[in-house]
Parts: structure tokens; sequence; C-alpha cells
């Protein structure tokens, strides 16, 4: 989804940024605001959560806020559905999924690609 | 505590995101398709309970979840299943396992009931998340509903292309409906199939969150605040922090 989205919309993205966090190889309008926001999330560290939402409300305003906060929180459900009732990840993105793009990302090294080979 | 959620938010939310997830805790109070309406609100307290956990926080931190042992910190209202996909699921989803699901069931569990657990995990982790993200107070518990679980089984359900049972597009019937808007839906849509309720209860809410289907593969139309690109961004690295391969 990542790599589709910024291919049609001309942004560039290093897809090891989805495991390595970002770098300079990623040119996203507000990326570094929206990562941290979201790693802050993750992390469920309510200080970091406080101050990287702030950044990007000055930077992006209240609507879009709410729906980064939105969307960081849809994908704490995806990746439970997805991990506990343990469907095929070769199946990901319409079974356009590609071990050289899963190895780009560095997410061949995750445990489940490495408990089951 | 707050009622209704994002009530104590200082943000302005979108009412379909209010509406979304006032809908989706109703849901979740009422009597599911394995579980009553007590034994899913203790579903949920159980998943606030695992945040907490020392046991939870062990195997986080270990090279491998297998080298711990213990036991968790619990709400003492489930079985020590239900416990188990509870916690493991809320703290460290990506290093799951085929074996772990296999323990988890021989643990009691049916796998309707796991399903249905699954479900309320899943809507919960979005919903508590997105109320933190904001600011805002955790909604509290909604109070149970009477009524006894449908119980319903689809006859297509039948594990195949996942740990669980899993109604593909084509063994689905009329009694199980509606249940897919298209037989191209892709297999994270269709993991909770096998409890058609939850399954919908389920996107209704995280669309909400995300993404209408019809628009997940418009990578061109935006109708969120924020472009595209900066929503997978986002997405993608909350995946990888959680070691999601999907």
């Amino acid at each position: 989804m990542l790599r589709e989205s910024t291919q049609i919309t001309d942004n560039e993205v290093d897809l090891k940024d989805v495991t390595q966090g970002l770098s300079e190889g990623t040119q996203i309008p507000n990326a570094e605001a929206l990562i941290n926001f979201a790693e802050a999330i993750v992390g469920r560290d309510k200080a970091k959560i406080t101050e990287t939402r702030q950044v990007v409300f000055e930077a992006l305003g209240n609507n879009a806020t709410v729906d980064a906060a939105a969307v960081a929180s849809a994908f704490h459900g995806f990746v439970r559905i997805a991990d506990t009732i343990g469907i095929p990840y070769e199946t990901a993105a319409r079974g356009q999924d590609a071990p050289e793009i899963r190895e780009a990302a560095g997410v061949n090294n995750f445990y489940r690609i490495q408990e089951t080979g | 505590m707050s009622e209704t959620p994002f009530e104590s938010c200082t943000y302005e939310v979108r009412q379909d995101l209010i509406d979304a997830q006032l809908e989706a805790w109703e849901r979740i109070a009422a009597p599911g398709t394995w579980l009553d309406s007590a034994h899913r609100i203790a579903v949920v307290a159980e998943i606030r309970q695992a945040r907490s956990c020392d046991l939870c926080s062990e195997i986080k931190e270990a090279l491998s979840p297998n080298a711990v042992t213990g036991a968790h910190t619990t709400t003492g209202a489930l079985s020590g299943a239900e416990v188990e996909l509870i916690h493991r699921s809320v703290s460290d989803p990506g290093r799951l396992s085929h074996a772990w699901s296999q323990d988890v069931l021989a643990g009691g569990l049916s796998e309707g009931a796991y399903v249905e657990i699954v479900g309320i995990i899943a809507s919960v982790m979005i919903m508590d998340t997105a109320t933190m993200a904001l600011g805002a107070e955790e909604t509290p518990l909604p109070n149970p509903v009477p009524g006894e679980p449908t119980r319903y089984l689809p006859p297509g359900a039948k594990v195949q292309a996942a740990w669980l049972p899993i109604v593909e597009p084509e063994d689905v019937v009329e009694t199980d409906e509606p249940l897919y808007p298209s037989s191209k839906v892709g297999y994270i849509y269709r993991g909770l199939s096998m409890v058609p309720e939850s399954m919908r209860n389920y996107w209704a809410m995280a669309n909400t969150h995300y993404l209408p289907g019809e628009y997940i593969y418009q990578f061109d139309t935006t109708i969120r605040a924020i472009s595209r690109p900066q929503m997978e961004l986002m997405a993608a690295r909350v995946s990888g922090l959680h070691q999601c391969v999907y």
C-alpha cells in the first residue's frame, strides 16, 4: 500500500523505514512529524504522544491530527487479526506481495517469517 | 469517565468517528455468537488489564517469546486459554505462531470463541488507541445486556488458508449474508469470517478509522485530511513496529 500510494502520487519512500524508522530516502510531506506521532502511539507513552501530537497539529491542523490518530489506531486492530488468525502473508497487497519487497523493507527478519521459513 | 467516546477530547473529532465508536461499544455489549454479554465485557476488561501485565512485559522484552514462563496478571474472570489469547495478542502479536494458536485451542477454547475474542481485541485496540492518541479519556466498560449467543456457525467455514477457519467467498451461503462486499476481498477482511457478526461489526468501525473498502485501492484519492502516502507511511510504521508481516 505504501509503495503503491507513493508511486502514484510521485512521492519517494525508502521501504526500510517501515522497520528502521524515517530516513532521508523518504520524501513525503510532514513525514517526520507523522512518524514520530505514530511511534509514540505504539509506545503508549502519553507524554511523547502529547508532544508529537502538538507538532502534527501545528503543522497540519485539527482534522489532520484526528485522521492521523485514527489511521495509526486502525492498524492496532488490523495487525491483531492478521497475527492471531494466522492469515497467509503471501496474499498481502491483493496477492502482489513480493519477497524482494519484504527483503527491502526488512520484513523478512520478522518472527513469523523466520519461524515458518 | 466520559460515556461518549472522545467527549473529553480537546480536538474536534469528526462525527462519523464518534458514531462508529458508540455503535461498536453497543455491539460489544450485546450478546455475541459464542459469548454472552457479560463474557464479552469481561474480555474488554482483560484486554485493558493486559497492558499492565508483568509477564507480558517480560515476554515482549525476551529474545524468544517461548523463553519466559510465569502467570499473567489477570482480572480472574476468564479461563487460562482466554487470558493467554488476549494477553499475547495485545502485548506481542507479531510473535505468535501456528503452534501457539493450537495450544490456546487445546486449552479449552472453541474456534468460534477464539475468533469472536479476536474480533473484540482488534476493535478495542483500535478504539482505546484512538482515544489515547487524541488525549481523551478511555471509554468506560459498557453495561451488560441480557440475551443468549446465537451460536451461528457458517457451514462453509474451514481451516485452509489460515490457522483458524475462514469462510472463502465461494463458500458463503445465504444465512451468512451479508458477508463480503466483493469476492476479491483480501484475507485481512476474511479473517473474522467464521463469526460473521463479529466480522461485520469490526469492519463497520475499523473502516471509519482508516478507509471504507471502496477507497482502499484508489491511491490517488483521499477522503481524509492527510494524503494517502502520509496515511500509508504511518500505517506501515505501526505495522512494522508490531512485526506484522501482512
